[in-house]
């Protein structure tokens, strides 16, 4: 590069400078003429010292934080986020088509205990169920599959599965537009930091934990509204399980019901009971549709109602009758399903904060089902 | 990849390491390069052919500018550039809007007519590096640089990690130079270098993300009807979340490129403070305002052809450089409110010419031109024009159905951290942060270094991308 000819001579900044009172010229202050390279000045510091008082300092709030979080109970596990599902979902599509599949919302990912189901049948099953989240979209992505050969596990939720509400709906799109980037960033969290911090997890953000202060004052007519917090821990492929504080803490159980109960009652922002109706029926509709690709292609496909109780099922129950939710969901797409009330062994539960089992159950249940359904819908030596 | 991500911590380090080796400068160039190129094809690998048919043809274009004889054969090269450039940015950005617009068109002329979907994806950073190598073949057509000796810098000056995807928008001259003689940054270099890269993602992943843009999200991108509380509330969460992601970015960018040895410019001069909105346009995004100056509104004739095409120009510049925002009329909107109030400034600068305003009046106008400003932003934020008329409506209190949409912490969190940014930026008015670190105790810099370090692990980013990546 000639500098001769974009240098900026004395008589242009005379000409062209409009410096105002900016504490430092820029190309705003240079119009037409080409700019020249920027100066950036460090400020004189003993920075060495600095650094190390910065990490020192650093070290030591981070020190704080961590066991602030251990003592509270927590314990490292793995980010159950996008990333995380997208490496079990990427099996179907990377050899594993042929294998029996989860999908459903919290409870299909805690109350079954993939270690369990291995013990009995033999293979581990691909875990993609999420929490909060309806599987219905997840249903359609692995019916548009033509990879996905397999058996299907469809947890059903009714209060998630008929109304459509996905927390993490944007797994399936961060999966099939994975970047570079985002796996290496995947695989280096999951191999530097996870395994090793506890406070890594979203309910411990810095903004989230602030936001659940007590301290923060009702606005008139929008009255704080707690949030759910953290119920499971999930290991590298999304084996998941009940936090026990949650079964084991008395008063964190007690916030986790107090949480549940906000929604209980009806509210008048709760929508109409017809625009309930057509959204159960449009789901189910959607049901119907991708469960008729999938069989076309030799997939098994079951239903599971995993149990709830107390309020929570009298809650489920209110907003979607078994009558004309889950009967004419079976009925509308042919395909068979298990209701935990309908077997004892599937019954006799008391659920910590009436929605997930603890662990011990939950290995109770993930074998009295595999027992039902190897006994009635899928027997062993019958072809996938 | 982005800077808010570990990979972008691993691959940095890396960069940094073989950067410092004991290699020839070629070869640490060559190094750069390529981490560049790793560093771009991280979002989707084929999208680096856009970013090396761009480097070719601006490459011999400035050559054939230089070589040509005939002012005309010189038109022609400086054409090819122009058109090569803004061929992919108008097929990449703009391909959808073009074709559902002469749609539209159609249909309003009665014509039935269904284009073919296409899903064309937006490569990342397009508008940005377009810009920069543009640069380039103006800056020689326009004879006021030369091109470069050798290729290996040039393709450096367009692809150097740092400002690739989102700037500061680099002039040719401004970097090209830099990669002549062997640079590594100076022990103090780094370490500040550092500090910046921890003050610039301290903005992006505390204030921008955790913070404000939930805010922001609760009222417009949601079906609620907003009163006045929550649609004002929303829409200085979105002012603060796009001055925080975007100086954010630019401030990594800048330390990133110090701890490598080099200088990029200032992209940003506290603007909320600004006092008049040509006072605006010299404090925020500067290097594309001043490149929209150099190669649009002074070609356009700039304020040397008398009023009318002055205004004229003024409008153009702004609306198109709402348009290089975004392919929607709602960033046209943002652009042509911007350039109307460019305008009436100038009318009434001409007509007050002599007015001096003093401390209060300067305070006044100041907030004047944050509140016009703001609203702006709604045009900005909002992804419809119906979206933007329900908050404006809200923001002048006439929504008659409006119920309160955000929670207490969210208005708090909200006016703490709107209006410490406003006051820091009145505070560093005519300051620059360099004079302050200068002036401040180690112990303290240290201090609010580490407080900065520890609310970004402790925020727990979850690697948004930075807004201006979609432009």
């Amino acid at each position: 590069m000639d500098m001769r000819r974009h240098d900026v001579s004395p008589e242009d900044q005379a000409r062209y400078l409009r410096r105002g009172d900016y504490a430092r010229v820029t190309a705003a202050d240079r119009p037409g003429v080409a700019q020249p390279v920027p100066e950036r000045e460090v400020p004189t510091q003993p920075w060495g010292k600095v650094l190390l008082g910065a990490c020192v300092l650093f070290a030591l709030l981070l020190g704080g934080w961590e066991w602030h979080w251990r003592a509270f109970g927590v314990r490292p596990a793995y980010r159950n986020d996008s990333g995380l599902w997208s490496i079990q979902r990427a099996r179907i599509d990377n050899g594993e088509g042929n294998a029996t599949v989860l999908i459903g919302s919290s409870r299909m990912f805690m109350d079954l205990q993939l270690d369990v189901w291995q013990k009995f049948d033999g293979e581990r099953p691909i875990q993609l169920a999420f929490e909060g989240t309806t599987p219905v979209p997840f249903l359609e992505d692995l019916a548009a599959d033509p990879k996905f050969t397999g058996r299907l596990l469809v947890g059903v939720a009714p209060e998630l599965f008929f109304s459509g509400y996905g927390f993490h709906k944007d797994a399936i799109a961060f999966y099939h537009k994975e970047s570079p980037s985002q796996r290496v960033g995947q695989w280096l969290s999951m191999h530097l930091i996870e395994p090793f911090w506890a406070f890594d997890d979203r309910d411990f953000a810095l903004a989230t934990v602030l936001e659940r202060q007590p301290w923060w004052p009702d606005r008139p007519g929008k009255p704080n509204r707690l949030h759910v917090r953290r119920l499971n821990i999930s290991g590298p492929d999304r084996a998941t399980q009940l936090w026990d504080k949650v079964a084991d803490d008395p008063q964190y159980q007690a916030l986790a019901r107090r949480i549940w109960t906000q929604d209980f009652e009806p509210s008048p922002d709760d929508p109409p009971p017809e625009k309930v109706a057509k959204t159960r029926d449009e789901q189910i509709d959607h049901v119907v549709k991708a469960v008729a690709t999938l069989r076309a292609r030799g997939v098994k496909v079951l239903f599971v109602r995993p149990p709830s109780a107390g309020p929570y099922l009298a809650y489920d129950d209110r907003l979607f009758p078994r009558a004309q939710a889950w009967d004419v969901l079976l009925a509308k797409s042919g395909v068979p399903g298990i209701y935990f009330s309908d077997y004892p062994e599937l019954s006799d539960f008391d659920p910590p904060e009436w929605s997930h089992l603890k662990l011990a159950d939950a290995r109770k249940f993930t074998a009295a089902l595999h027992a039902i359904v190897v006994r009635d819908y899928w027997k062993p030596d019958a072809p996938k | 990849m982005v800077f808010n991500s570990l990979t972008f911590v691993a691959f940095f380090a890396l960069v940094l390491v073989v950067h410092n080796l004991p290699l020839a400068w070629t070869w640490r160039k060559v190094n750069l390069l390529l981490a560049s190129y790793v560093f771009y094809s991280a979002w989707n690998p084929p999208f680096v052919i856009l970013l090396w048919i761009s480097t070719v043809v601006d490459w011999y274009a400035a050559q054939g500018l230089v070589k040509a004889r005939r002012e005309s054969a010189r038109h022609a090269w400086m054409l090819l550039s122009v058109i090569a450039n803004l061929g992919m940015l108008g097929y990449f950005k703009y391909g959808n809007f073009l074709l559902d617009n002469f749609a539209a068109l159609l249909h309003a002329a009665g014509i039935a007519y269904q284009p073919a979907a296409h899903d064309i994806v937006l490569p990342v950073g397009i508008s940005f590096y377009t810009f920069a190598t543009l640069s380039y073949t103006l800056d020689v057509y326009l004879r006021r640089a030369l091109p470069a000796e050798n290729f290996l810098d040039y393709a450096l000056f367009v692809t150097f990690f740092p400002h690739l995807v989102a700037g500061p928008i680099m002039r040719p001259t401004e970097l090209v130079p830099q990669f002549e003689q062997p640079r590594r940054a100076s022990a103090d270099q780094l370490r500040f270098g550092l500090a910046l890269m921890t003050l610039g993602l301290f903005n992006k992943v505390v204030l921008a993300d955790s913070f404000l843009a939930p805010v922001a999200e609760h009222v417009y991108d949601a079906q609620a009807i907003p009163g006045a509380l929550d649609a004002w509330a929303a829409t200085l969460a979105f002012s603060g979340q796009i001055f925080c992601d975007f100086a954010g970015y630019s401030t990594t960018a800048i330390g990133a490129a110090l701890c490598l040895g080099f200088a990029m410019p200032d992209n940003f001069r506290f603007p909320y403070a600004a006092v008049g909105f040509s006072d605006f346009w010299r404090r925020w995004h500067i290097t594309l305002s001043s490149w929209l100056r150099d190669y649009l509104y002074i070609p356009l004739g700039g304020n040397r052809h008398g009023e009318r095409r002055t205004y004229a120009a003024l409008m153009t510049t702004m609306l198109l450089g709402g348009l290089w925002h975004g392919a929607s009329w709602t960033f046209v909107a943002w652009g042509g409110l911007h350039g109307a109030y460019l305008a009436v400034e100038r009318v009434l600068r001409s007509r007050f010419a002599k007015w001096r305003p003093g401390p209060l009046a300067l305070i006044v106008l100041g907030l004047l031109t944050w509140t016009l400003v703001n609203i702006t932003w709604v045009f900005f934020r909002a992804k419809t024009f119906d979206k933007a008329w329900t908050v404006l409506r809200g923001m002048a209190g006439t929504n008659a159905q409006a119920k309160p949409i955000l929670e207490s912490f969210y208005l708090i969190s909200v006016a703490v951290i709107v209006g410490g940014i406003v006051l820091a930026h009145w505070f560093m008015r005519a300051r620059t942060l360099e004079s302050v670190v200068a002036r401040a105790h180690p112990a303290a810099i240290g201090t609010v270094w580490a407080l900065l370090a520890f609310a970004i692990v402790a925020a727990q980013g979850s690697g948004a991308a930075f807004i201006y990546f979609q432009f």
